[in-house]
């Protein structure tokens, strides 16, 4: 959801930030390539009015012309842009880059895009080396989809037999004071943050006074149902005087229970005000596993921009590069000493540094262990931050940042810059 | 100019073909690379003129990188190359002085050279050390010592 409305958002920006960019661009038209007359491009089993889900793979397919990757110039040959909720852009210009013009410049022929509830238009394009329409254009009818309003019933995500979760150092019928530490475990299953889509993954989820909401949905998000989308293990909980109930659902990167349902037994506590004697040592005792998770660091350990530098004037298409010093790269997921993976974190401050890093378009995880990135953003001003992650996506201890970096964004750049 | 005293670099070669037999048996599956992915030097570049200790930084497009003996899907380490020829690619890389090995993910090296002219060159190998297919490797580059 919450990625839905970020999209929403950036859609907005990046629609100001095109009809901003238009106005720069139409100045020169552009040498477009020719395109042979019975080029046809259309989408893949997607009829005009289709009922479509919020998120949804689309496939495009092209004949009489061949797709190559952007950049290589080679005749009757291109690659596809999808346009969403736009009209056709200047067929003598490129094709802007945003939000509503997506491009495939690594000649990808399916993508998977999601859209708010509403009626959508969906056209394709295709356009040459230099992102530009040939001549004749070659295009898709531009076709409408309806994303319905409710979310229906989703598919649950599969629970790994054996999976299961558990409070720790919390009994049943314990007495705890207003102000509590509850610490929660996992087993079976990986704990991933909310809107990672993870195979075997989920987050945690406290149920207080509640019983259990409806398996089939996302769970509610409120005072009696707390999320731990970044994948915390323990939160400090008030509580006042009496008796309640506490319980634990994992749910999956939508915030839907796995089946079958992944949950601890209900429990009942009592809380007191006051402090509560010999209790505070059962309920926070001196945790001696790892604490929730900072890996250790060392204290010589930097990671830097190779690309670009503080104050630099960049293309709305970069390439940013990550540097690294006396450390190692590893995917996310592997436990190894001196390694990490990259954050890359776009316009955000810096998040707290003892939770796993948010995941969603600000904060970009390079989970594969790659160590550079290239993103599209409007022009303007914008900041980048590096943070490197453990296995879990936690910041080390200390954590291994770098300066939070000022680019401008620029259609033209008057010095050429390094560009590969 | 070879920089590996004799040590350094007969030994690995008496190894690989003492092993030749078992390391051919072993070759038929090489990790597949993206076509598109390359290796590249960020620093220094083809031509330039470097103090004697200088840091190698390496930039890797299309992939990722992972310390070796780890096995997933594109990815792999770095290898840096020193006044060497690209040992054979169906073979796991030598580890020697001119065969530096980044096991632990590193995307940097420092390196200390003598004074005069070197190459240098950046193999990605698998989490067995052995090259892609088709290989990652980057361009051979000149650097000139001072």
């Amino acid at each position: 959801m919450l990625g839905v409305r970020l999209s929403l958002v950036l859609g907005a920006i990046a629609c100001l930030a095109a009809s901003t960019l238009s106005g720069f661009a139409q100045e020169r038209p552009r040498q477009r390539s020719p395109a042979p007359p019975d080029a046809k491009l259309s989408f893949v089993g997607l009829e005009n009015n289709a009922k479509v889900p919020s998120k949804l793979t689309v496939r495009f397919a092209v004949s009489g012309m061949e797709v190559v990757p952007a950049g290589t110039v080679r005749r009757n040959s291109g690659h596809h842009h999808l346009l969403i909720d736009s009209d056709l852009p200047a067929l003598n210009q490129p094709i802007p880059s945003d939000f509503n013009h997506l491009h495939f410049g690594s000649g990808q022929t399916e993508t998977e895009i999601s859209l708010p509830p509403g009626r959508h238009s969906l056209q394709l394009l295709f356009a040459d080396q230099d992102h530009v329409p040939h001549d004749p254009p070659v295009m898709s009818e531009k076709i409408f989809v309806e994303v319905a309003d409710a979310p229906e019933e989703k598919a649950r995500s599969a629970a790994a037999p054996g999976a299961r979760v558990f409070f720790r150092d919390l009994q049943d019928g314990a007495t705890i004071p207003t102000r509590a530490i509850i610490r929660f475990g996992v087993e079976g299953i990986a704990l991933v943050p909310a809107g990672t889509k993870s195979e075997n993954g989920g987050h945690h989820h406290l149920l207080v006074d509640t019983e259990l909401p409806a398996l089939d949905r996302e769970i509610p998000s409120d005072f009696n149902h707390i999320h731990f989308g970044r994948g915390q293990t323990e939160t400090e909980l008030s509580l006042p005087p009496g008796e309640h109930t506490l319980q634990l659902l994992f749910g999956d990167h939508e915030h839907v229970p796995h089946d079958p349902p992944i949950m601890s037994p209900r429990i009942k506590v009592r809380v007191v005000a006051g402090p509560v004697d010999g209790t505070r040592a059962v309920i926070a005792p001196p945790p001696v596993e790892k604490p929730a998770g900072r890996t250790p660091a060392p204290n010589d350990a930097a990671v830097y921009f190779v690309y670009p530098r503080n104050g630099e004037t960049i293309y709305p298409n970069s390439t940013i590069r990550f540097g690294l010093r006396n450390m190692g790269v590893a995917p996310a997921g592997v436990v190894k000493p001196n390694t990490g993976h990259h954050h890359l974190l776009i316009d955000v401050p810096t998040p707290p540094l003892d939770a796993a890093i948010p995941a969603d378009l600000n904060h970009i995880h390079l989970g594969g262990g790659q160590t550079e990135r290239r993103i599209t953003l409007p022009p303007g001003k914008h900041t980048l931050q590096l943070i490197l992650g453990d296995d879990q996506h936690i910041p080390h201890d200390p954590p291994v940042v770098s300066e939070r970096i000022e680019v401008i964004v620029a259609t033209r750049i008057k010095k050429p810059g390094r560009r590969r | 100019m070879r920089i590996a005293p004799l040590l350094g670099l007969s030994a690995p070669c008496l190894a690989a073909l003492l092993l030749a037999v078992p390391v051919v048996a072993q070759t038929a599956q090489r990790k597949p690379a993206p076509r598109n992915a390359v290796v590249y030097f960020h620093y220094p570049l083809d031509g330039l003129r470097v103090p004697e200790r200088f840091t190698v930084r390496m930039g890797l497009k299309e992939m990722g990188v992972a310390p070796a003996g780890i096995d997933r899907p594109l990815t792999g380490h770095h290898h840096l190359l020193i006044d060497v020829d690209a040992p054979p690619s169906d073979q796991p890389i030598p580890s020697d002085y001119n065969h530096i090995h980044l096991g632990n993910g590193q995307t940097e090296v420092v390196v200390t050279l003598p004074k005069g002219p070197h190459t240098l060159q950046l193999l990605l190998g698998d989490s067995t050390h052995t090259p892609h297919n088709p290989p990652v490797i980057s361009k051979k580059i000149t650097v000139y010592v001072r």
